[in-house]
């Protein structure tokens, strides 16, 4: 109670001085458009964190809602005339209370069969159960097409396969039956959540041309405008198009534009490039969408990118430049880019397979060998951070695909062990663990950009100086490695802490959205996108406050990097791909 | 899809671990913020390695005590003066520690939490200027009064909590600082404020102590009487008192200072009473200053009997004492037993009346202080001279503390004024001055009588 108090207490007096002052320094300034600039950052400063937390909670309330119920894909009806819905395209039967149809009879095994609805087509696939499988009395070796009327027998349980769209016999009991509930809790509209966004970068673009004075680049309000455009019409585009939920585009639309920002404080030259990047961004995750969506091109396009990648892997080694100590750069001639953040988005999809391929095969080794690849080339060209990130990525995928957190643990001990022996070995990585904790006292050192990041913030306040106003842009990645402390010192605590919490969220809402998805591969696809967004943020958040080592890795969708704004579009069409719900109307 | 959502509990335990994280940094940014932004590279507040701009420290009755004017610090016009205060503003370096300049730079500096380092216009509002409860010219008259000794005056406002006076010697005019390490013997210990952070050994003052366990715990003792004969046998051990002063009754054994007495009425409440009085006359903890840390004083008789007990209760032994501690004790005896702590910033703000709570604590039963403010009356009427300190309602406790070493004593003097307009309690302390009736007594009466002036 205190502290509110104390906080009223400074807030009321701040303004009641600067009132005054106001008054009283009206005759020192030197220029009206000075004056103009100062009474805009008075204002707007305080608009800023309320309009960012307005964008954050308009965005996940509705997210957090449950929506209507997904469709339905097929029944199957059993002998005793209950018909269950079939809501997923994989449906594990077994004894196990973690199936999705679950027959609780001694002599069903706990997981029995999976029955795959593909491309139209379902079919069922004996997980090696003891009492079997028949398909219309048949008993089936592996995987059986099955037909709809066709009569399915589990160790003797016998049901039909019925199509979603057959009207229910008259007079049988209804199990489970789909039920349209209207959504809970007040409609947010989308269209309004947009308007806050686009007022946000206006007054923000604004608020960086005036802190440019005289001296405008016209890069600033251009790329901004073309930005806000591209926005609208994606917004558009997804309405008109699309029955999803698109809350998800918004809160990214959000980190970008504070990306455009951020970039128009520190380096408006990279401004048509990073544009670009945010452009060719959405057209990546639009195509990448729309090739999932069936999952048969998803496992061409899922190999085509392990090749890709490992292509990129290699002529990364080969061709690689190295830039801060990290050899993660192919330049091209009229491009550079950093392949790894490519690679990410084939890693992702490598760890991905359909429920009937993960319980049948139980086979990891391809995936293994190819997250072996990817950290054993990121380790080669020094860049530990993406590793630290590949690998907790390939814990979360190895443990969703598996189950078997006994080997995980083991895996992950032998990686520290393994990592604890590189670093020893290593001068430049363990110089970084050296800092780490006592950054103060090697402020101009090796703790050099931890203490200038910490600097940064506490000059910015909860409130931030304004953008374009600060120092903390001179320092070198200050918009990349260390963007945690140019939004602090520029856009303030409460707005840097939105944004972390923001990917905090898209995070939280992939592991959600498995519980609905309609095949494993996309479950799997948007917990491994998400982790990667997970870690990076973490890495470079608390590495750059010097909670964590410091890692030099980006934040998605918010540091300057087109490689790294692309591959963060095209992770998050691998989450959105999990989302089989459907928005109200 | 069952099977895999419960197997995404990772993902989960990450967002959770980031969230941790976080939280750990908000945590840390709220405590320590105000002193990441007053690293000397940030170009917000400083230009080459010197701060651009800092508010104006002002005394309570509004003279400047301190100021920057174009990147260069200046302080009061009157040279006295600002040595007088130099500990209250700090140095120009900041090698005062407990200095406003150092403790509430953040302030100065026109920094807070929501804002930041944010100014409006490129100026510091005058929200980073600040008012100390000092009174200039009485801290000139103290330091005067000091006369190039060394020690301390504090005086302070019992019921409000408000220190009018606070000086401390050596001291330098901060305006040209001399060498201090070229003249060790001078200027030792010239950086450290001793009304704030020092500890001396208390001498008799701290029979204001073993007195108030005496009211409290031993049966009629006002019309107990004493037998001294200036010397006292405790086992194989002796304590002494300056003169034989026969048969006492407490008043007398506290206004005659005597040994003998005490270290009977010492022995007579016992180890436990006299740690427990001590702990609550405020040994043994600091307080705090508007965030500036005392020193702590020390009595520790846990474990002590005899000879070393008996010594302990006239304030020897191995006690010590800090003196804005002590004179916040006897502004409690002065206030009916209740402590208010001492504060320096005058202006907490405009809303201050929401947010300014006074720290207040019962240390003594008001019956308690009350006879031990008759007894320290009776002290200035009938040895002090009351001639001495005409007008004031002095109640006072000399003190005379032994420091060995074949040094002079420190000198003592403590008290308060029992004056509804003038609610004053004080402390004076010369390093090896010699007696304290001598020695401080006539500095507190100077800035006594300039105080209530
Ligand atoms: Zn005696």
């Amino acid at each position: 109670m205190n502290d509110f108090l104390e906080i009223m207490k400074q807030l009321l007096e701040g303004y009641l001085t600067k009132f005054t002052d106001i008054f009283v320094n009206m005759e020192n300034f030197p220029a009206p458009l000075e004056v103009a600039s100062e009474l805009y950052t008075l204002v707007v400063r305080w608009v800023f964190p309320i309009l960012a937390a307005a964008i954050f909670l308009r965005c996940i309330l509705p997210l957090l809602q449950n929506g209507k119920e997904k469709a339905v894909w097929g029944y199957l009806c059993m002998t005793d005339g209950t018909r269950t819905p079939l809501k997923n395209w994989e449906n594990l039967i077994g004894r196990s209370k973690f199936s999705d149809i679950v027959i609780n009879l001694p002599f069903v095994s706990r997981s029995h069969a999976v029955l795959t609805f593909h491309n139209g087509v379902w079919s069922i696939a004996d997980l090696g159960s003891k009492g079997g499988v028949k398909v219309n009395g048949r008993k089936i070796e592996k995987q059986e097409i099955v037909d709809y009327g066709d009569t399915l027998s589990l160790s003797g349980v016998e049901m039909a396969l019925a199509p979603a769209d057959a009207e229910p016999p008259k007079g049988l009991l209804q199990k489970n039956d789909t039920v349209s509930t209207p959504p809970s809790g007040r409609h947010i509209r989308t269209g309004a959540t947009l308007f806050l966004i686009l007022i946000f970068l206006i007054l923000g673009s604004i608020q960086i041309c005036f802190s440019m004075g005289t001296q405008v680049n016209p890069a600033v309000p251009l790329t901004l405008l073309i930005f806000i455009l591209a926005m609208c019409l994606h917004y558009i585009f997804m309405r008109w198009f699309s029955r999803k939920y698109f809350e998800l585009e918004l809160l990214c639309y959000f980190l970008c534009g504070l990306n455009l920002l951020i970039v128009a404080s520190a380096a408006p030259n990279s401004l048509y490039k990073q544009l670009a990047a945010i452009l060719t961004g959405i057209v990546v995750y639009t195509v990448i969408k729309m090739i999932i969506g069936n999952l048969g091109r998803a496992h061409k396009l899922k190999y085509f990118l392990m090749a890709s990648a490992l292509v990129l892997m290699i002529l990364n080694l080969a061709l690689g430049e190295t830039y801060f100590g990290a050899k993660r750069w192919i330049n091209l001639g009229f491009i550079t880019f950093q392949p790894m953040e490519f690679v990410k988005i084939a890693f992702v999809l490598a760890g991905a397979a359909t429920l009937d391929r993960l319980l049948t095969t139980r086979n990891m080794t391809a995936f293994i060998a190819f997250s072996g690849a990817c950290i054993g080339t990121l380790v080669l060209i020094r860049d530990f951070g993406t590793a630290v990130v590949i690998f907790g990525t390939f814990i979360v995928i190895a443990f969703m695909q598996s189950g078997d957190l006994r080997t995980i643990a083991l895996v992950t001990a032998g990686a520290v062990f393994g990592s604890t022996a590189v670093v020893s070995f290593m001068p430049y990585i363990a110089s970084r663990f050296a800092a780490w904790g006592n950054v103060w006292d090697l402020a101009n050192t090796s703790g050099y950009q931890q203490t200038r990041t910490m600097i940064a913030a506490a000059s910015g306040g909860l409130l931030g100086v304004g953008g374009g106003n600060g120092y903390f842009k001179y320092i070198p990645a200050a918009d990349t490695d260390l963007v945690f402390g140019m939004l602090s010192e520029e856009w303030g605590l409460l707005v840097a802490l939105t944004v972390v919490l923001t990917i905090v969220f898209i995070a939280v809402y992939a592991v959600f959205l498995t519980k609905n998805s309609r095949s494993s591969f996309y479950a799997i696809a948007a917990c491994g996108a998400a982790s990667i967004f997970l870690i990076q943020t973490a890495l470079n958040v608390l590495g750059s406050v010097d909670i964590l080592p410091l890692t030099g890795i980006t934040i998605p969708f918010v540091s300057n990097g087109g490689s790294s704004m692309i591959a963060s579009w095209g992770l998050l069409a691998l989450i959105k791909s999990a989302d089989g719900r459907i928005r109200p109307e | 899809m069952k099977l895999l959502s419960t197997r995404t509990a990772l993902v989960l335990i990450y967002s959770l671990l980031l969230v941790l994280g976080l939280v750990a940094f908000t945590v840390k940014y709220f405590n320590n913020a105000s002193a990441w932004v007053q690293y000397p590279t940030n170009r917000h507040l400083y230009a080459n390695g010197k701060l651009h701009s800092s508010g104006t420290i002002y005394d309570c009755s509004g003279s400047i005590l301190m100021q920057m004017v174009d990147g260069t610090t200046e302080f009061n016009k009157d040279k006295t003066v600002r040595t007088a205060v130099m500990h209250a503003t700090g140095d120009v370096n900041s090698n005062v520690a407990t200095g406003a300049q150092a403790v509430f730079r953040d302030r100065l500096t026109g920094w807070d939490i929501i804002n930041g380092a944010y100014r409006f216009n490129n100026k510091l509002s005058s929200r980073s200027d600040l008012t100390l409860t000092l009174d200039a010219d009485l801290c000139a008259t103290a330091y005067k009064e000091l006369d190039g000794r060394r020690g301390t005056v504090g005086v302070y406002n019992y019921k409000t909590g408000e220190i009018l006076c606070m000086v401390s010697t050596p001291s330098f005019d901060p305006e040209n600082p001399p060498d201090v390490e070229a003249n060790p013997e001078k200027y030792e210990g010239v950086y450290i404020n001793r009304l704030f952070s020092s500890a001396y050994t208390p001498g008799s003052v701290f029979k204001l102590a073993t007195a108030a366990a005496a009211i409290d715990h031993l049966n009629n003792v006002e019309n107990n009487l004493y037998h001294c004969d200036g010397k006292l046998q405790i086992g194989g051990d002796m304590v002494t008192c300056p003169s034989a002063h026969g048969e006492v009754t407490i008043e007398q054994a506290l206004a005659n200072s005597c040994n003998t007495a005490f270290a009977q009425i010492t022995l007579d409440l016992g180890a436990d009473r006299l740690q427990k009085y001590a702990d609550l006359a405020g040994f043994n903890s600091r307080l705090e200053v508007d965030g500036i840390k005392t020193a702590i004083g020390k009595v520790n008789v846990a474990d002590v009997e005899g000879a070393d007990l008996a010594w302990a209760g006239i304030g020897q032994y191995t006690n010590t004492a800090n003196p804005l501690n002590f004179m916040a004790y006897m502004g409690a005896i002065a206030n009916d037993g209740v402590r208010i702590t001492p504060r320096i910033l005058a202006d907490q703000g405009i809303f201050s009346f929401i947010t300014t709570s006074v720290e207040k604590k019962r240390v003594l039963s008001a019956e308690t202080a009350e006879k031990l403010g008759k007894m320290m009356r009776n002290n200035t009427i009938s040895t002090y001279g009351e001639g001495n300190f005409r007008g004031l309602e002095l109640c006072a406790k000399t003190g005379t503390a032994e420091v060995g070493g074949g040094k002079q004593p420190h000198a003592w003097f403590a008290g308060y004024l029992d004056r509804e307009d003038f609610p004053l309690a004080f402390v004076v302390i010369i390093e090896n001055g010699g007696s304290g009736s001598r020695a401080a007594a006539p500095v507190a009466a100077k800035v006594l009588q300039a105080a209530v002036r």
